[in-house]
């Protein structure tokens, strides 16, 4: 059962950035540095700052081809990206969720 | 932004998955909804599945109209919804609050209306039965048959009073206008009830009428000899006249006033 979870927060992250319900941007403003840090495995860690390092700069998108939504779904908490997506779809105005 | 797809890949890939079951659909993609929203081709669709089918589950309902086709319809709130308590569940917590659950309304709407009753047929009429009349004998209406293609017409000429028993149409006003221009009958004040007084034509009795001079019958007398001629009259021998004997003797003259008068139908008008 976990990892059907995880394979569907995976595909739903990947589907929203594909269908621009939200953006890398939007996924970084929940997995914070703060949670990456706490959540991703060291070596990934280093995999994502080599990049940057590579290309000059760190920028979401580039965070997150680094780190795929099947990584983010297998590291990080599903809570976090589950904010992520809901928050993106309230945005998009296909959630009828109240927001407490 | 594509929603559509957004959401047709969260809810398809939950189903896939095994993350959330067609129930968790149909919670909030009830019959109602559909009923509201399903295009009707896909409905027919449902129903030709649903009708061959051997069991009717969430599991068909989603199957036959598919991810892709209820993400299309439905409003997106209610997928959103679906989504969310798939969501919730995988997380452990519990489903999160809609905006018709603070309303209030916790029922779910998948309530379908009762279905109607079935049609009251008459009881059947054994054969040769007569049928107990229970109200007044109204004819029934005139029925156009299908061999029969000028019945409306005929219908409507009788109604009309083309044919048949002629209707009384209401007098016109201008009906009586000969009559107000000679006796003043018919005007607004008098109008047709007051009629001048006429002189009786009751018969007279004990009067007979004057008799005119090219009448040549007397009635009464006809009468008589009609009634003479029926019967058988009796008459003595001194009544009788030898009147050939008398006709020897008479000569010639009597002979002529004999044969002058051999109609014997005036006898008795002679004596």
């Amino acid at each position: 059962m976990s990892d059907q979870r995880q394979a569907w927060f995976a595909r739903v992250v990947e589907s929203g950035l594909q269908n621009e319900i939200f953006n890398p941007a939007d996924v970084l403003a929940h997995a914070t540095p703060d949670v990456l840090a706490n959540h991703l495995p060291p070596e990934l860690l280093s995999k994502v700052l080599a990049a940057s390092l590579a290309a000059g700069a760190m920028t979401p998108e580039r965070v997150l081809e680094t780190v795929t939504p099947e990584l983010l779904a297998k590291h990080l908490p599903h809570e976090v990206l589950w904010a992520c997506i809901a928050a993106a779809a309230a945005r998009a105005g296909v959630t009828n969720v109240v927001v407490s | 932004m594509n929603t559509k797809a957004f959401l047709i890949d969260a809810l398809g890939g939950a189903l896939e998955l095994g993350i959330g079951t067609p129930e968790d659909v149909l919670r909030h993609v009830t019959p109602d909804v559909l009923a509201a929203h399903l295009p009707r081709p896909l409905w027919a669709r449902l129903l030709t599945a649903c009708l061959g089918a051997s069991r009717v589950d969430a599991a068909l309902v989603v199957d036959t109209i598919g991810v892709p086709n209820l993400c299309e319809h439905m409003p997106a709130p209610l997928i959103w919804a679906c989504i969310a308590d798939v969501a919730a569940r995988s997380l452990g917590k519990p489903a999160p609050l809609t905006r018709a659950d603070v309303k209030g309304s916790t029922r779910p709407s998948s309530v379908l209306a009762p279905p109607p009753e079935p049609a009251r047929s008459p009881a059947p009429v054994a054969a040769g039965s007569t049928p107990v009349a229970i109200g007044p004998s109204i004819p029934p209406a005139p029925q156009p048959a299908a061999n029969q293609p000028l019945a409306d017409l005929i219908t409507e000429l009788e109604q009309d009073g083309g044919l048949g028993e002629p209707k009384v149409r209401p007098r016109s006003p201008t009906a009586s206008r000969f009559r107000q221009s000679n006796t003043s009958i018919g005007r607004g004040t008098l109008g047709s009830a007051a009629r001048r007084p006429q002189a009786s034509a009751s018969p007279t009795v004990g009067r007979t009428p004057r008799r005119s001079g090219t009448e040549v019958e007397d009635p009464a007398t006809a009468v008589d000899s009609a009634d003479w001629r029926q019967r058988e009259i009796a008459v003595d021998d001194s009544q009788l006249v030898d009147w050939q004997a008398d006709g020897a003797g008479a000569g010639s003259s009597g002979s002529n006033a004999v044969t002058g008068d051999d109609d014997f139908g005036d006898l008795g008008r002679k004596r």
